[in-house]
């Protein structure tokens, strides 16, 4: 199913910005809102994982239900989840699409990855000793 | 120890009756002093006008408005770029250089000290952060008085000593070094989109005029015992017939100090406006001219317009949004919680409209229609009417009346019919360009005891040396001479040190800003008034304690410590 | 025990400066006034102990000097160097960093271009009605929250500065004031809105423009609805909006990241420039980093362009789109990156942090953060307003002196970056 990709600060993102690798933050960041009516049509309950797809990638996030969006479209609190998904154009206004960029979503039993565990992906290292 | 000893300059020293002699000047540690060893370092200003280092006392250079132009205009920027080169930093920008933008083109018309002429104390630490970027010049700050809530309320109150105990307050604070009264109650109503009309309305819920608002701040002015006296944009900037306004206000001013004036009135051709519309504007520069000449305590500065490209800025929200309302240009506000506001528009002073070309005139004729040099100053409220780098062709066309008259031949023809420019025969002398330029503004800022705008024995090793041999020189026509000659200096000295050496700069560090600290009684000290603390409290979006500007904001600093008469 | 009173807290754009710390054993213990945000940055204690470089794919810890020394060499023999961050460091320390740049000839750009960069295109445009928010709480009688929701971004921000802060020209401001949240989301916000105006996704500036066009008298060529928004509703807020008699919009990010960009800005702009035709109208972008604003002042009175500033070429050059960090990087352009006090690691878009990961990185922060996964070596600073001190400037352009609460052993990263600065002085002279 389509939907338009969304994402903006969360009052517990901002409480774990500087803890990255820990799991809250992940939590927080690994969500996926979405209106009811919406999940209904996706076959989905809250606390369920979908796979969200778009040209440069793809990314597990776990449903959470927010009647205050509208249908169509989701919410993800910012962080690595969201943006492993975007596309880097700017439109040559310097600015990425963070608020409106069209993504495939479709229901998984895949597991849901931490930030670090993505960064790690990409070949990235965590330094350990923290 | 540092000597330095600059030989047979031509020097022209007003304020040390030095009208224009061969001679040398000896410099010790940064001071002026009677001699100097045989090691000291030579400088050979055979044939170069020597001047005390230039003085502008109203500038807009440093703070949030600037930068907000700044901000807001990269086409402004990209006006003026420079490379870093050797000690030099980058710069961008025409009509609102960045800070080293500032410092370095001053720094190479031989100017060495700047006034800024609005800092919302609010906002001082931004203007006390920017100076510190300015490197070549000292700096210092007219602190904003214009709506401030709690001296409207003393004034209100008819308690000026009160309203002397909150200026002193604010000044310490913001470490700014004089009284500054923006278009006065106008800022205020202007909080709800209103503006006082001349000097009489009372302004809404604070139930004073702009009258008592400077008439008071005069009085508590002097009890403060402040280096500069009030400084004042009038209300009714830019409006047609205005001078009337002006006229009154000047009349309703008290002479109170011996030492200088008790008004400094800025940027006056912006005040005298004949006409009831833009259809009849005219010059009104005789009237206010003959008023000026009349009051020993009043001294003005002419802001100057010059044809081209610039940007306004000011504390006169209200005006900015006229001014946007007839350009449908870009503008911005700014409105200060509790003290005052700011506009800015870019404009383009063209020399085919009518009204500028009148605006153009009329800077001129204050200049040549006020008798004493002393009592109008040379500006051009930079960047409002001009950028200051035109200083030299102001310079030139005071002193040319061959010069006048071709640029008057380019300009609107119907000018004529509205301005008296084209009947004035006068011609500025050398002299009395030194006293427009430095002289008069250390005076008036009461800044000649401090070592500034002359070449006594103490004071600041400030010199401008210019390349202009006057004997050979007839500014009466050779204005390119005069013109290419006071852009850029042979060597600009501050304090001992040559920062600009035929306009390249060099590191100096030597910068400092100047501050009042006024005392006052106990009884009259803001830190320990209980309703002064209740108002900071309820009414400003920061603490208190958070808001006086700490002193690494002032690393070298000139603090003049006053006592108040209260 | 002890009491420090007065704090300004670092975390958002509303330098929020009524904090009360509590210090115990040269710890924070307690910080009140504060939000839940301010709160955990203030007992935030998961700081690395030392710089750390990576070998061979493994970190392991190294001093300062042999980080300081590495940084210098790296971005010196780079050829197209970004410099990106910022916002979260004082200004003092922006100023040398614009210096370094200026010297290697880099490219230094703030958060700014992902956030509020769309914002300064407009003002660029069409100019910025604004005030600071004192003016707000003291005057206004009209709040409104466009694409922006403080509830969840800038928590303490209704309360200090608008909707519940006493005001001195409001007798009882949270009954006197209106609020007008508008948002494709109802969010949190928006459940305290006298009117939530729900804008269908992309639709913000049809909805601007029916609002000028019913302000300038043309009501009669609105159609039913705009945008998802009924045509009653937009007269509703337009006649809340001419005849109130100070109006304040805040907007955000919701106006900035969504299509149109900056367009939508310029259009919000030039709405509440025709307001003020009518009453007092101001508007002021909801900034989020505690200092982002001051980094745009600070590269302002520098160089001459609030952000995305490119020395390549000797003068300070600006077109953000080219000259901004995420298509720098996405171009994969740069062969080396100095991150000072951000993490675009977390927030920069995938192409962008795989090119980080491929070229030198440095990054220069307190803690650990996912870009440091990608970098090559970071240097802990001290974080401005618990032990370092410095310069910020609040959403609104007020400076404030954010101060230290405790002394400790981390440089702050003014001290960090002027040994850096000195560094490559001393190779340009040679």
């Amino acid at each position: 199913m389509k939907f338009i990709m969304n994402t903006g600060r969360t009052i517990r993102q901002g409480k774990h910005i500087e803890s990255k690798l820990g799991s809250a933050y992940s939590d927080e960041t690994g969500t996926c809102f979405m209106h009811p009516m919406d999940m209904l049509a996706l076959g989905v309950d809250e606390k369920e994982n979908v796979k969200a797809f778009t040209d440069v990638g793809e990314v597990v996030l776990t449903v959470v239900i927010d009647e205050g969006l509208p249908e169509g479209m989701i919410f993800i609190p910012y962080g690595r989840h969201c943006n492993a998904i975007l596309p880097s154009t700017t439109h040559s206004t310097g600015m990425p699409d963070y608020k409106h960029s069209s993504v495939e979503i479709v229901p998984t039993i895949e597991q849901r990855k931490s930030a670090g565990e993505m960064m790690e992906e990409m070949g990235g290292v965590s330094y350990a000793d923290n | 120890m540092s000597e330095l000893l600059i030989k047979n300059g031509y020097v022209i020293d007003p304020l040390n009756d030095i009208h224009g002699e061969i001679m040398d000047i000896a410099v010790r540690d940064g001071r002026i002093v009677e001699s100097v060893g045989n090691a000291a370092d030579i400088i050979d200003a055979h044939g170069m006008l020597t001047l005390p280092g230039g003085i502008d006392s109203h500038t807009h250079i440093c703070g949030t408005k600037v930068n907000f132009g700044r901000y807001m205009s990269p086409e402004d920027m990209r006006a003026g770029r420079t490379t870093r080169k050797g000690d030099m930093h980058a710069t961008s920008g025409f009509s609102v250089p960045t800070t080293y933008g500032n410092s370095y083109r001053y720094s190479r018309m031989g100017y060495t000290t700047l006034l800024e002429g609005a800092m919302a104390p609010m906002e001082a630490r931004h203007t006390h952060e920017e100076f510190q970027y300015t490197p070549l010049q000292d700096c210092m700050a007219n602190t904003l008085f214009d709506g401030n809530w709690q001296a409207l309320e003393a004034i209100g109150n008819g308690d000026i000593k009160r309203l002397a105990g909150v200026l002193a307050w604010y000044l310490t604070a913001s470490k700014g070094f004089a009284v500054k009264l923006t278009n006065p109650g106008g800022t205020e109503a202007w909080g709800f989109g209103n503006d006082v009309s001349c000097i009489n309305d009372k302004i809404e819920h604070f139930n004073v005029s702009p009258r008592e608002i400077i008439t008071g701040m005069i009085e508590a002015n002097e009890m403060l015992n402040l280096p500069h006296s009030v400084h004042l944009h009038c209300n009714n900037l830019g409006k047609p017939g205005n001078y009337l306004c002006t006229l009154d206000t000047y009349n309703s001013i008290p002479d109170l100090n011996e030492k200088r004036q008790s008004l400094y009135s800025t940027h006056v051709q912006f005040h005298s406006y004949g006409g009831t519309s833009w259809h009849d504007f005219c010059s009104k520069a005789e009237d206010i001219a003959r008023s000026v000449n009349n009051k020993p305590q009043i001294v003005i500065d002419s802001g100057q317009v010059m044809f081209g490209k610039t940007t306004t800025m000011t504390a006169d929200g209200p005006m900015e949004f006229n001014l946007y309302r007839l350009y449908h240009n870009k503008w911005s506000n700014h409105d200060v919680e509790l003290e005052t506001g700011s506009g800015i528009i870019p404009v383009l002073y063209r020399r085919k409209n009518l009204v500028n070309a009148v605006m153009w005139a009329i800077g001129l004729e204050l200049a040549l229609l006020v008798d004493s040099p002393w009592q109008c100053i040379l500006a051009t409220d930079n960047p409002n009417g001009a950028p200051f780098v035109k200083y030299p062709e102001v310079m030139a066309l005071l002193m040319s009346k061959k010069y006048r008259d071709a640029e008057f031949a380019t300009v609107d023809p119907a000018t004529e019919s509205r301005v008296s420019l084209p009947a004035l025969d006068r011609e500025l002398d050398w002299e009395e360009i030194a006293i427009a330029t430095r002289a008069a503004q250390a005076k008036a800022l009461g800044l000649v005891d401090y070592g500034k705008g002359h070449l006594g024995i103490g004071a600041d090793a400030d010199i401008a040396i210019y390349p202009i041999d006057v004997s050979s020189t007839d500014p009466t026509t050779d204005y390119e001479t005069i013109i290419n000659g006071f852009s850029t200096t042979d060597y600009t000295i501050k304090l001992g040190h040559v920062v600009s050496r035929k306009g390249t700069c060099s590191i100096d560090n030597s910068n400092r800003t100047f501050w009042v600290r006024p005392r006052v009684p106990d009884n009259y000290d803001m830190n320990h008034d209980p309703a002064f603390i209740d108002c900071f409290n309820k009414y400003y979006s920061m603490r208190m304690a958070n808001y006086p500007v700490q002193e690494e904001y002032a690393v070298r600093n000139i603090c003049i410590e006053t006592e108040a008469t209260l | 025990m002890r009491i420090i009173e007065d704090m300004v807290c670092p975390f958002c754009g509303c330098l929020c400066d009524d904090v009360i710390l509590t210090i115990e054993n040269d710890m924070i213990i307690a910080a009140d006034n504060c939000c839940t945000v301010g709160n955990a940055k203030f007992l935030g204690k998961k700081r690395l102990k030392s710089p750390i470089i990576k070998k061979d794919g493994v970190w392991e810890q190294t001093g300062y000097d042999e980080a300081i020394q590495y940084t210098v060499d790296t971005l010196l023999d780079a050829d197209r160097p970004l410099m990106f961050g910022w916002s979260g460091t004082h200004g003092e320390a922006q100023c040398i960093g614009i210096h370094m740049n200026e010297l290697i000839g880099g490219v230094i750009d703030s958060t700014t271009s992902v956030c509020h960069g769309p914002s300064i295109l407009a003002i660029q445009e069409v100019g910025h009605p604004g005030c600071t928010l004192g003016q707000v709480k003291n005057r206004a009688d009209l709040i409104i929250y466009w694409g922006c929701n403080p509830v969840e971004g800038h928590p303490r921000h209704m309360s200090r500065y608008t909707v519940y802060a006493d005001g001195y020209f409001l007798q009882n401001s949270f009954k006197e004031r209106k609020v007008i949240v508008v948002d494709v989301r109802e969010t949190e916000t928006a459940g305290i809105a006298d009117e939530f105006v729900r804008v269908k996704p992309g639709g913000d500036f049809a909805v601007i423009s029916a609002l000028r066009a019913i302000i300038r008298g043309k009501g009669d060529i609105i159609p039913e609805s705009v945008a998802g928004v009924s045509r009653e509703q937009l007269v509703r807020v337009a006649e809340l909006c001419k005849t109130c008699k100070f109006g304040a919009l805040f907007f955000g990010l919701g106006l900035t990241m969504v299509k149109g960009k900056y367009k939508n800005i310029s259009n919000a702009i030039e709405l509440v420039d025709e307001l003020n035709r009518h009453t007092k109208f101001t508007l002021t972008p909801m900034r989020g980093h505690w200092n982002v604003y001051g980094s745009n002042e600070v590269f302002t009175w520098m160089t001459g362009y609030p952000y995305a500033v490119d020395f390549c070429r000797g003068v300070a050059f600006y077109n953000p789109g080219e000259t901004s960090a995420i298509d720098i990087l996405a171009r994969k352009e740069c062969d080396a990156c100095l991150v000072v006090a951000s993490d675009p690691g977390a927030h920069f878009p995938r192409a962008c942090v795989e090119h980080m990961k491929d070229i030198p990185t440095i990054v220069i922060d307190p803690f650990q953060t996912l870009t440091t996964t990608v970098a090559d070596l970071q240097i802990p600073v001290a974080v401005t307003g618990i032990d370092a001190e410095g310069t910020a400037y609040r959403m609104d352009g007020i400076p404030l002196k954010v101060k230290k609460a405790l002394d400790s052993n981390y440089p702050s990263d003014t001290e960090i970056l002027s040994k850096m600065y000195e560094k490559m002085l001393e190779v340009q002279w040679q």
